[in-house]
């Protein structure tokens, strides 16, 4: 009936073109239709770059500690010298406003005074900071001798603080450098040893009494009922047990930290002194710096305040921007991987209740019935308020509870499809039990899977932050969206930057999440609009 | 129908058993006790105290002594707040969170429901495109993203709302619960304006619905009469699991705007290690999570003429 | 054999067409349909699934969904009147009064949350000034009709507690308790046992003769119309392409289709012959951007040229017979038709 007219093009008997289409062709087709759904996806797919590449930008360490540059303001335009200079000028014209040095008007102290019985302490030294610029523009404010005296030893600060980053130690044999980190311990041992002028065997020794009391610290985390006689008999049986290469690699990492420690504070030293020379030494810079000892290192001095905070800092002068990046990796990783940990348990469960069915699907489906009553969510606190709050143990606390809706839904898929038309002609046909579960169950049930899927991690990853908020997930010095939104609520009349940037960071990607879910579902489900 | 109703009602039993038994097992199974946290106690002192706590039993005695308590509806003393006992603690703070909860759940359902009836009745206009961008908001903002701003919005910028405190705990006033209970709703709006409109505009796409029109009926009539029933079926059977996590989610509310409710304690006693009242709490808010469910049931079977049980 | 006069014309459908808008264009589901249906008649409405004999009467009772579908064009006129210009109000007090209609899927065609005697007395003090009582007691009066036994007691069921046969009644009782004059039939008994789709055929002509009712009957099978219907209109992809009384379309059908369609069924007495079971090759063709041609012209065995490229007209061969097709037009015809292509 049909004719071939064209190359590849099949047209009907009316010269209309026929175009046959799979299930997935046809989804792919219905959701690229839909714009927020394409929107989400786009989101979702920078949000995974930033997150996966998050070690190439340019970013400042999410753990560093400037003590100096708590609390720093986001600005583009000023650096954190500048916001510290304003910080401690808005300090000083607030003193000098109560001292009645610094005089607004009556009308201007009333509302000053409003402001303050408010909380609005933000409004009143930016108010200040105007005001007394202005009336020190017209000579009509000086500042006292303190005064000036905080405010240059700031500015000074500013000029000399410098920061010296690693980024490479080398040792010198015969004119040609060899990294550090290529060395075996002993050689390491023996630089460092000649470094302090110490005696190797002093140096052996005290390594592996370090070594020791890192094992008692470690076994006494994660016993804190242990005596501190019993962890260290512990440690030395431990440390007995050691092989060859575990030995090798702690010590060389204990020592190697050393050595650059070491080197960081002269190369420090240098810095500081070339700057003492030259002034006008533009920051940063790189340097190949050959030191004592034979040896050398790559290093990047920074000025410590010239440091751009774009989305501020949080109360340990820590950089939100960087924060939120490394706390967007390991939110969205927890999602990723739960989802696809919760997903791969309610696979093998479903699948074989619905598989094999009988005595087992009953049992299955009772446990899985008797676990839904459960107020998961509770239990799940209760096991981070009480065990060790890492990582890895938040991960499969909320893995363990998440399984049942989908080991549900897939053995209501298996039983249907088992019974389904076209899988009984293939049994009649004669394929095999694996051919018909390849070939048959597993893609049809796919579909339904990876939409419930990217309906299920906007779930999880909100489930993660919701422990994080509570203090009981993701512990310092690592950041989640909600860890981050938790250690700002408290502070946020007075840093609303630390609450707002992780909180549109978050919801952006849970947005999108969620209209790629809905568009997912419309385009594999047209008919059935009607789950949540 | 009675029938059933005893049938669901023992039915329970085994699920708060698995809870009281999980929940007794998996904090006594933790390392650390609750008499660890401060200075060190003198040995024999510590000794005295598991002893009239009978910490020193074996721990299935302490479980079966555990159990025979609780069915007593004794759920023992606590061990950090020392001049009470768990019942006297829950007893004060449940009403609280008991309120908090059942208000969040009206105004998600009220709200949810009207606005997601208008959404389907006028569909692609702009009381469709409001109410859903503003569940599509509710959806992705977290709770604890959503308390706190609007925490920060009308209580500390715009001075509208009281920043904290319950209304039923002393003299505040009643607008202290609006920020709480809006908040808490907002998910649950989300979740029910959403469900209540596909399942609307699925039911006046169903058969019966076009018969009724081809009778000739008003469209007020066919909404109301007609298709309401069917179109709230999916709203009960999602009752359930809202009502777990509106208990989920109290937790943080109550934080969040210091409301003295269950939820506060809960957090609280998980970190001291208070064991009575972490199980105690967990067993009145199970109890209530199945309660809750069985009504539902319930409720769903004489909306749904064609469930019978037996 | 009835006869109808012209002034007993109660529903007169005129150059009607209905549109939906898809994705892939738009779709002519009725595309210029015309026909009458005179009181007391029963007209059958023939075609293959997807041809718009469902959605020309969904158009006459204007319960086309909107968004997709939209009556783009045509007159449907009950007693002179457009159904298709009423206000609402005038709409719904002809709905379900004037005229009824009975769907394909008695399962999901009534509602599953409400009991009968609700959706019964609804639908009877909607339209007429009855009492609940009155209107409850004429509902176990239709139901009694119908064929449903011990009416009183099953009322106040559910229609899940009733088997798709006796919702079908249900259906029937429902859409005759306001003696409609006009009752359209969705494909009553696609849905049904063989036997039990005898007993609601049968239903219906009683009640046909009973209340005079006029009926449309929509159907694919052909036996159905043979035994029940005074006129058939024959339907392919949107439009009408024959009509005539139903003795004469089995004794002479003119067009290829209908003769198809006739030579389709099977015959007791072709049993035992060794001749394969005619059937019409192909399937009936999309009607989305359907070019200008017959649109049957690739299954028809008879095509000629001009098939391929025009619509042909539709010539009245008798008073009562008409038919859409080359074969029966003039040379000039034909040629004038080519003439205008070039």
């Amino acid at each position: 009936m049909f004719s071939k007219k064209k190359k590849n093009v099949t047209t009907n008997e009316f010269n209309q073109i026929v175009e046959g289409t799979s299930l997935t062709k046809e989804a792919w087709k219905r959701l690229k239709k839909n714009k927020m759904a394409i929107l989400g996806l786009i989101v979702v797919i920078i949000y995974a770059l930033i997150a996966i590449c998050a070690d190439m930008f340019p970013l400042y360490p999410y753990d560093e500690v400037v003590t100096e540059h708590q609390h720093l303001k986001p600005s583009f335009s000023k650096t954190s010298g500048e916001l510290m200079l304003e910080k401690k000028m808005q300090d000083l014209y607030y003193n000098a406003w109560k001292q009645g040095r610094l005089v607004v008007g009556e009308e201007n102290d009333a509302m000053i005074k409003n402001w303050i019985a408010n909380d609005k302490t933000n409004k009143v030294w930016s108010y200040l900071l105007e005001a007394g610029e202005a009336q020190r523009a017209a000579g009509a404010f000086e500042w006292s001798k303190s005064d000036l005296s905080a405010i240059e030893k700031v500015e000074d600060k500013i000029q000399n603080d410098v920061m010296v980053t690693i980024n490479g130690l080398y040792k010198n044999v015969n004119g040609k450098n060899t990294n550090l980190k290529k060395l075996n311990y002993n050689e390491i041992a023996d630089i460092y040893a000649s470094m302090l002028g110490l005696d190797r065997a002093v140096l052996d020794t005290s390594v592996e009494k370090e070594l020791k009391m890192a094992l008692v610290n470690e076994i006494k985390s994660k016993d804190s009922e242990i005596s501190t006689e019993d962890a260290t008999a512990q440690a030395e049986i431990d440390f007995a047990n050691f092989s060859e290469k575990d030995f090798e690699t702690k010590a060389k990492a204990n020592v190697y930290g050393k050595i650059e420690t070491q080197v960081k504070r002269d190369a420090l030293k240098t810095v500081k002194a070339n700057l003492k020379e030259n002034p006008s030494q533009t920051f940063p810079y790189e340097e190949h710096q050959e030191l004592s000892y034979g040896i050398s290192a790559d290093i990047l001095a920074t000025k410590t305040h010239d440091r751009r905070y774009y989305l501020g800092t949080d109360y340990l002068g820590r950089d939100m921007l960087s924060r939120i990046v490394y706390g967007s990796r390991v939110s969205i990783g927890i999602g990723l991987v739960g989802t696809i940990t919760s997903i791969l348990i309610g696979i093998l469960v479903g699948s074989l209740a619905g598989y094999i069915g009988g005595r087992v699907d009953y049992y299955l489906m009772r446990f899985v019935d008797v676990m839904y009553g459960l107020p998961y969510m509770l239990l799940v606190i209760i096991m981070m308020a009480i065990f060790d709050r890492s990582i890895i143990n938040l991960f499969i606390a909320l893995a363990l509870i998440s399984w049942l809706t989908i080991a549900r839904m897939v053995r209501g898929q298996i039983m249907s499809l088992k019974n389904q038309e076209y899988v009984e002609a293939a049994r009649s046909m004669g394929a095999s039990t694996a051919r018909i579960i390849t070939r048959h169950m597993i893609p049809n049930s796919l579909s339904i899977i990876i939409v419930y899927s990217t309906i299920r991690i906007p779930n999880f990853i909100m489930q993660e932050s919701f422990l994080s908020f509570l203090g009981l997930g993701v512990q310092a010095p690592y950041a989640s969206w909600g860890s981050l939104i938790g250690d700002a609520v408290s502070s946020m009349t007075l840093y609303p930057w630390k609450l707002i940037y992780p909180s549109l960071t978050m919801v952006i990607f849970l947005f999108a999440m969620n209209f790629l879910g809905d568009g997912l579902r419309d385009a594999f489900d047209p008919q059935s609009k009607n789950q949540l | 129908m009675s029938k059933y109703i005893i049938k669901r009602l023992i039915g329970m039993i085994p699920t708060l058993l698995v809870i009281v038994t999980l929940s007794f097992f998996i904090v006594r199974i933790a390392p650390g006790g609750p008499f660890d946290g401060e200075r060190a106690l003198p040995e024999v002192i510590k000794r005295n105290i598991e002893a009239k706590y009978h910490m020193d039993e074996p721990l299935i005695q302490q479980y079966g002594r555990y159990l025979f308590d609780v069915l007593r509806g004794d759920l023992g003393p606590s061990y950090k707040y020392k001049d009470h006992d768990v019942n006297s603690l829950i007893f004060n703070s449940l009403p609280n969170s008991i309120i908090l909860g059942c208000m969040a759940m009206a105004v998600a359902l009220v709200f949810g429901i009207s606005l997601g009836i208008t959404a389907a009745l006028k569909q692609n206009t702009v009381l469709d495109y409001v109410p859903m961008a503003l569940a599509a908001l509710g959806l992705s903002i977290p709770l604890f993203v959503v308390g706190p701003l609007l925490q920060y919005i009308f209580a500390m910028q715009l001075k509208i709302l009281p920043t904290s405190g319950w209304f039923m705990d002393g003299e505040t006033t009643f607008a202290t619960a609006v920020l709480p209970v809006v908040s808490l709703s907002f998910a649950y709006y989300a979740d029910v304006a959403r469900l209540t409109r596909s399942s609307m505009l699925e039911t006046l796409r169903s058969d019966y619905i076009r018969t009724a029109k081809a009778k000739g009926m008003k469209q007020s009539t066919i909404i109301f009469k007609h298709a309401m029933k069917g179109a709230m079926l999916p709203i009960v059977s999602y009752l359930g699991p809202a009502f777990a996590g509106i208990i989920t989610g109290s937790i943080v509310v109550e934080q969040v705007f210091r409301v003295p409710g269950l939820g506060k304690f809960f957090v609280q006693s998980s970190f001291n290690r208070d064991y009575t009242l972490i199980v105690g709490v967990v067993i009145v808010y199970s109890t209530i999570l199945v309660i809750m469910n069985f009504l539902v049931d319930i409720v769903y079977s004489l909306l749904d003429p064609r469930i019978t049980y037996k | 054999m009835k006869e109808f006069k012209n002034e007993d014309i109660i529903l007169d459908v005129k150059e009607l067409q209905t549109y939906f808008k898809t994705d892939a264009g738009i779709l002519k589901a009725v595309d210029g349909v015309s026909f009458q249906v005179h009181r007391g008649e029963t007209i059958g409405l023939v075609g293959e699934s997807g041809c718009g004999k469902s959605v020309t009467n969904l158009s006459i009772m204007r319960l086309v969904p909107s968004p997709p579908g939209k009556i783009v064009g045509g007159e449907v006129l009950y007693e002179g009147e457009d159904i298709l210009k009423l206000s609402e109000k005038e709409l719904r007090n002809i709905r379900g009064n004037k005229i009824s209609m009975i769907f394909q899927d008695p399962m999901s065609s009534l509602n599953p949350f409400l009991k009968i005697s609700t959706q019964m007395i609804e639908t009877i003090t909607l339209h007429q000034k009855v009492s609940k009582q009155e209107a409850r007691e004429k509902a176990i009066k239709m139901l009694g009709e119908v064929g449903i036994p011990s009416p009183e007691k099953r009322i106040d069921q559910y229609p899940h507690q009733f088997s798709g046969g006796m919702r079908q009644r249900v259906m029937i009782a429902m859409a005759l308790s306001c003696n409609a004059e006009v009752l359209i039939a969705d494909e009553p008994t696609t849905a049904l046992d063989v036997t039990i789709q005898a007993q609601i055929l049968e239903l219906i002509g009683k009640m046909n003769e009973k209340f005079n009712t006029a009926v449309i009957l929509i159907t694919h099978d052909l036996g159905v119309v043979a035994g029940m219907c005074d006129n058939v209109c024959v339907m392919y992809a949107g439009k009408i392409v024959e009509k005539a009384p139903t003795d004469k379309l089995f004794k002479e059908p003119l067009h290829p289709y209908t003769e198809g369609l006739i030579a389709s069924v099977p015959k007791l007495e072709d049993k035992g012959k060794k001749e394969k079971l005619f059937s019409i090759e192909g399937q009936p063709p999309n009607v989305i951007d359907l070019p200008p041609c017959c649109p049957f012209h690739p299954r028809c065995h008879k095509d000629i040229d001009v098939c391929h490229k025009c619509y042909p007209p539709t010539k009245q061969i008798d008073p009562d017979h008409s038919v859409s097709c080359w074969l029966y037009a003039s040379e000039e015809e034909i040629a004038e038709a080519l003439k205008e292509i070039k």
